[in-house]
């Protein structure tokens, strides 16, 4: 692996970083300044305010508050979150491994389903099962993954009650082992899981499906066609793995796509992931938290796109000889 | 660029045909609809989450309201935000990618800059911090979700126009004397225009998606009903619970199609502008 | 082939799905509880913190409320003042001093005794930095502490709620004077178990997910027959009230107006429905000149006719069906029918009577104009109706409110928005004098358990700057107010509160609309003893946040459940069954295509 190229991107991702925390430091200095949430208490004084600030630093000159910030972003003192007075850091802690669980699971079956559903619609290009997986994937790319989720629960969580239709155990439970605690997560999962694959599945299937046939047509499948190897297996050895090397690109645009659904999705399921966070940060008007939530989505989308850049350099071949 | 080719393919293809019913049809839900509602969508009655009966086809609210009068009236936001907001992420891409893809150095570096940052930022969480911070209106939705939407047709453009830079017309442009605004304005920006309006029609499927996510988190305009807020009203009134099949899927369904036309008709309009797309159709 | 392994498939499939149904209609019942009578209780929302000195939310006082006493407690049945920490009291004759005897012997839950220190420490300390238990020490010029066992108060001037309004829990000061002050009001969180004086104590909390408190071992009456407490937080009210269907949990302490008619319909779920000490108002802007010269308002608001003229032509009954589902009370006037112990209905009520409306105005010589509005002297009656967007039902009422005023000839303009845009309507200041800007609103106020100073309060000159958001100027008011809060004998203050009352009713600075409920729901197989409290007969079943009287009294009930979760839930068996079926489909199918023909790809 070339040395500089890792660097060149390693020195993109820092600079997208950084400019995320210019966005949020100017965008909540200025429209959130925590201490206007304040003065309106009709019991506050003037005098109070201003120790307020202080104690936030918003006396100093803006250069030096922007200083502060990125230097409390890098330590991870992210602020204190004005609901329960506790750091914000402490809570996007405990909830990124759910957010983790939820997209990974999804992003991974997506992948899985998406995949063969590409090939099996290429290879059968222009028949009445590629028209239908095409409508199907449209339709589930069109419909906003919180209905289908509402629907997932209507049906399966209350119609017919086979899986629990919100947040992510039984609550009040006690387990009597951490197999039998695992198990319960895994049911809670099952629903938002769905619902999420559901989102990212379309795209995953269009592209899947175009670079199918793309590889399809190049000549290296009619070659190998041609000394003889059943059909079967010029796709499954041949083709699909040159063909899923898009498919990484593809999931790596497709973060910004899943950090959104994960909100969404969560929000409905009461997945306490950072989506949730973020949700009720919004209705708690907590804006330090939602500033966090905001910092850490932005960063694992940057990071995200550094490893699919990884993944496809180690993956292409032709990029490999250069 | 010809008109007949452009009506070939709306007007010839099945899918395009159904697809402009269906968006036709929305259209003019969203300039009639609380016109013919049956009932003032917003009038409460006691008669709560009741399914579909002859009085009320598609059931009533938690509040008592009509379904199908809140469907019907619901349409005029989803319209009126995806286009609106399009429109604005149109112009601000086109205008990043024609001035970054022409002038080159360091305009270039600075606004392509912008625009690769706005497409790696995830897009819900930044509307979500945008709109938290404002009050909430339909205005505020169309301005957030159209500065946000805009990276995708700054791309695609400033490719375009480093494409068209290079022909010879506009060397020749050039020699003659032409001011850089003379040779955007009559050579660039026109025949930009197609991809430009073709990527659009995509951003205002994005668009209605994004207005209803915001409405479903609590995001959205309270005056008005759209059907991302009657979802939200739905799920908080504990209609899965309630088993009310009728409140939850009609407006789901409406976005589902509104957004499957428009995007059918994007992708057709995508195919003419670039026809190097319609060899794989063969 | 294909044909055995498509059937075979087919019914695991089958069978993996009737498996899971079973399981988890199986496991839903059998949610742990271990052997213990528990009492288990859900909610949506959970404190985000236990700690006095900051937290804010209802939540918050409901497990403080159990934990902690007041010196004086309020009486279940008439929310009058009773035992607390202090056994007795005596009210000196010029009612300026207050010895408060205590009970001997009691001990906190670590066993330390509880002495008078605490007292002092409590409503010093917590009574001047606790952000919601500030408002009751103003008037106190020493608290004393002359033995272990007594406390005596004295104030400035005699005020009543010394005895029956001191909302401020007695915390033991040997733990909290150890933490210094400026972390007490900032991140501190104090150790579990907490300690208290309370039937039960907080052993065990899990944010965002559950709040377990158990039997307080050093508490003074007889153990409660419920062995522990769970609070269980769900992700939305819609999974709480599912919870309580499912037997998942024991009660709901707060359940949404709307699902309310339904989940009582449930068989074994009982409801309750009581009003609070809380109502909605429609808010006139009454700022004076003097107060407010900047003040920006239409000023027929301030004539009394058109007050009085739209209080009638509101039909309150009818929008608290609509708005509310009936579930509210309507309210009479700005005291609310829970203070028992001050309420009548006024006798200036504005029943519903639009001829009446009318009436007042033509004699008044407001004139329909041919907008048909009410104009007079180059005024018209059109005004401006600020509804929060937060507050569904709100926004109902305004409609209706609209629709109702339009027929006298009254127009009002409802503007949706948000808490925050209209908190800065109501404090705007200009040159530091209050200029508020705004014609009405509706919004609602909370007050206190047994004392109704607060609530009298919002209408007093010395609110105007403070809490006052009608900017109403009374003197006789104020000086009413201010007799009635010296006055410790209930009957002479109800005479004195109700001329106040009358005074409001006359002038209008509010109309209030509706008394806000407390709704409730239980599963009556899971309780027993359920007895309606906090008032006797017109309370609720659970008296959150007032009284811990009602949970002593709660036993189990036929129906808990004991076992603990364990194995495999149902819904992983279903999709596991699913999931094998489906590769065995596949691998069957792979096999069989091996000896077909391969496909011809178009090229």
């Amino acid at each position: 692996m070339n040395a500089r190229w890792l660097a060149g991107k390693l020195g993109a991702a820092a600079l997208t970083l950084a400019f995320v925390l210019v966005f949020n430091f100017f965008l909540f200095r200025g429209l959130g300044d925590p201490t206007t949430q304040l003065a309106r208490l009709p019991q506050s004084n003037p005098e109070e305010i201003e120790q307020l600030r202080a104690e936030y630093g918003l006396d100093k000159p803006l250069l030096g508050q922007f200083t502060d910030y990125a230097g409390d972003t890098l330590t991870l003192e992210l602020g204190v979150s004005q609901r329960t007075r506790e750091p914000v850091w402490e809570e996007i802690k405990d909830a990124i491994p759910w957010t983790l669980l939820l997209v990974g699971t999804g992003t991974l079956i997506a992948t899985l389903v998406g995949a063969w559903m590409g090939v099996k619609a290429a290879t059968k290009r222009g028949t009445r099962t590629d028209d239908g997986l095409l409508g199907f994937s449209l339709f589930t790319y069109a419909s906003p993954e919180y209905w289908i989720g509402i629907i997932l629960i209507l049906v399966f969580a209350v119609a017919i009650p086979i899986f629990p239709a919100g947040q992510q155990v039984t609550p009040g439970a006690e387990f009597s082992s951490w197999f039998a605690e695992a198990m319960d997560v895994l049911d809670h999962l099952v629903l938002p899981v769905t619902a999420m694959t559901f989102l990212i599945l379309g795209q995953y299937f269009l592209i899947m499906r175009s670079s199918m046939v793309d590889v399809l047509t190049e000549d290296f499948v009619t070659v190998k066609r041609a000394t003889g190897l059943p059909w079967h297996r010029v796709v499954s050895k041949h083709a699909v793995p040159n063909a899923l090397l898009p498919l990484v690109t593809i999931a790596a645009i497709q973060f910004g796509l899943v950090a959104g659904g994960a909100i969404t999705i969560e929000t409905l399921f009461s997945w306490p992931g950072l989506g949730e966070l973020s949700y009720n940060a919004i209705a708690d008007k907590d804006f330090p938290m939602l500033q966090g939530t905001f910092l850490v989505f932005s960063v694992g989308v940057i990071v995200a796109n550094l490893l699919a850049d990884c993944l496809y350099f180690f993956l292409d071949p032709r990029v490999q000889a250069r | 660029m010809t008109g007949a080719r452009a009506r070939e393919l709306l007007l010839g293809t099945w899918r395009g045909r159904v697809a402009l019913a269906v968006l036709g049809l929305f259209i003019l839900m969203a300039i009639f609809g609380e016109a013919i509602a049956p009932d003032d969508p917003d009038a409460s009655s006691l008669d709560t989450l009741a399914p579909p009966s002859s009085e009320h086809w598609l059931g009533t609210t938690e509040s008592g309201a009509d379904v199908l009068s809140q469907i019907l009236a619901g349409a005029r936001v989803s319209i009126v935000v995806g286009f609106a907001a399009a429109a604005i992420s149109a112009v601000i891409g086109a205008a990043v990618g024609l001035l970054s893809g022409y002038f080159g150095g360091w305009t270039d570096r600075i606004l392509d800059g912008l625009d690769t940052w706005f497409l790696v930022i995830p897009t819900l969480p930044l509307m979500i911090v945008l709109s938290s911070l404002l009050e909430p209106s339909l205005g505020v939705l169309i301005l957030v979700i159209g500065i946000t939407s805009w990276a995708g047709t700054g791309r695609i453009v400033r490719s375009q126009v480093l494409t068209l830079r290079e022909r010879s017309f506009v060397e020749r442009a050039r020699a003659l004397g032409a001011s850089h605004w003379y040779i955007l304005r009559t050579h660039i920006f026109p025949n930009a225009l197609p991809l430009i309006f073709a990527n659009t029609v995509l951003i205002v499927a994005v668009a209605i998606l994004s207005e209803s996510a915001l409405a479903f988190l609590g995001l959205g305009d309270p005056t008005q009903i759209s059907w991302g807020t009657m979802l939200e009203n739905a799920f908080s009134a504990g209609a899965p619970s309630a088993e009310a099949w009728w409140y939850v899927i009609p407006p789901g369904l409406c976005i589902s199609l509104l957004v499957l036309s428009v995007s059918i008709l994007g992708y057709l309009f995508e195919e003419y502008v670039n026809p190097r797309l319609l060899e794989h159709e063969a | 082939m294909n044909r055995w392994k498509t059937l075979g498939a087919t019914a695991v499939l089958v069978a993996a799905v009737a498996l899971g149904l079973d399981a988890s209609s199986g496991a839903a019942q059998d949610s742990g509880t271990g052997g213990k009578d528990v009492l288990r209780i859900g909610w949506a929302q959970d404190p985000k913190t236990l700690n006095p000195f900051v937290g804010v939310n209802e939540e918050e006082y409901t497990v403080w409320a159990l934990t902690w006493e007041l010196l004086l407690n309020f009486d279940p049945e008439t929310l009058g003042p009773s035992p607390g920490i202090a056994e007795s009291w005596e009210v000196s004759e010029d009612r300026k001093t207050i010895t408060f005897d205590l009970i001997d012997g009691a001990r906190w839950s670590d066993g330390k005794p509880i002495t008078s220190a605490d007292v002092k420490w409590s409503l010093e300390v917590l009574g001047s930095n606790g952000l919601l238990f500030s408002a009751y020490t103003g008037n106190v010029k020493s608290i004393k502490t002359p033995d272990k066992d007594t406390v005596v108060i004295e104030t400035t001037k005699p005020d009543a709620r010394m005895v029956g309004g001191l909302w401020i829990y007695i915390l033991p000061k040997h733990v909290w004077s150890k933490v210094p002050l400026k972390d007490l009001t900032g991140a501190y969180q104090p150790e579990l178990p907490l300690v208290g004086s309370g039937p039960y104590v907080v052993a065990e909390f899990e944010r965002s997910r559950f709040v377990r408190m158990e039997p307080n071992p050093e508490w003074r009456g007889d153990p409660p027959a419920f062995e522990e407490i769970q609070f269980i937080r769900y992700g939305s009210q819609d999974a709480v009230e599912r919870a309580l269907t499912l037997g998942e949990i024991d009660f709901i302490p707060e359940v949404t107006t709307t699902t309310f008619q339904r989940i009582g319909e449930q068989e074994g779920i009982e409801t309750v429905k009581a009003p609070t000490y809380a109502f909605t108002e429609l808010a006139f802007n009454l700022c004076s000149e003097k107060h407010c010269p900047d003040a920006v308002f239409n000023p027929a608001i301030q004539d009394k006719t058109i007050r009085q003229a739209i209080a009638y032509s509101v039909d309150r009954e009818r929008n608290n069906e609509i708005a509310n589902q009936g579930n509210a009370f309507v309210a009479h006037g700005i005291l609310p029918s829970f203070y028992k112990a001050f309420y009548e209905v006024p006798e200036q009520d504005y029943p519903y009577d639009p001829e009446m409306a009318n009436q007042l105005l033509d004699d008044a010589g407001w004139e329909l104009n041919d907008d048909g509005i009410r104009e007079k002297d180059g005024e018209v009656a059109s005004f401006d109706l600020y509804v929060r967007s937060e507050a569904p039902a709100d926004i109902q009422q305004a409609k209706l409110i609209a629709e109702q005023t339009q027929e006298v000839g009254i127009e009002f303009n409802v503007q949706v928005v948000s808490t925050d845009k209209l908190t800065e309507l109501t404090i705007r200041k200009v040159d530091g004098k209050p200029a508020p800007e705004f014609d009405t609103f509706i919004w609602g106020w909370g007050g206190d358990p047994y004392d109704p100073s607060f609530l009298l309060s919002l209408l007093t000159t010395d609110e105007i700057g403070a809490s006052s958001d009608a900017f109403y100027s009374n003197p006789e008011y104020d000086r009413l107010f201010q007799e009635q809060t010296t006055l410790f004998d209930p009957e002479e203050r109800k005479e004195v509160i109700q001329e106040m009352v009358a005074i409001a009713q006359e002038d209008l600075p509010y109309l209030v609309l509706t008394e806000d409920p407390y709704l409730e729901a239980y599963d009556s197989d899971a309780i027993g003893g359920v007895e309606r409290l906090c008032p006797a007969e017109t309370g609720t079943a659970f008296c959150q946040q007032v009284s811990y009287e009602p949970i002593l009294n709660l036993e189990p009930g036929a129906g808990t459940s004991e076992a603990v979760t364990t194995g495999v839930p149902g819904g992983v068996v279903a999709i596991g069954g699913a999931a094998v079926a489906i590769l065995a489909f596949l691998f069957g199918r792979a096999r069989g295509r091996r000896e077909t023909e391969p496909l011809e790809l178009e090229a």
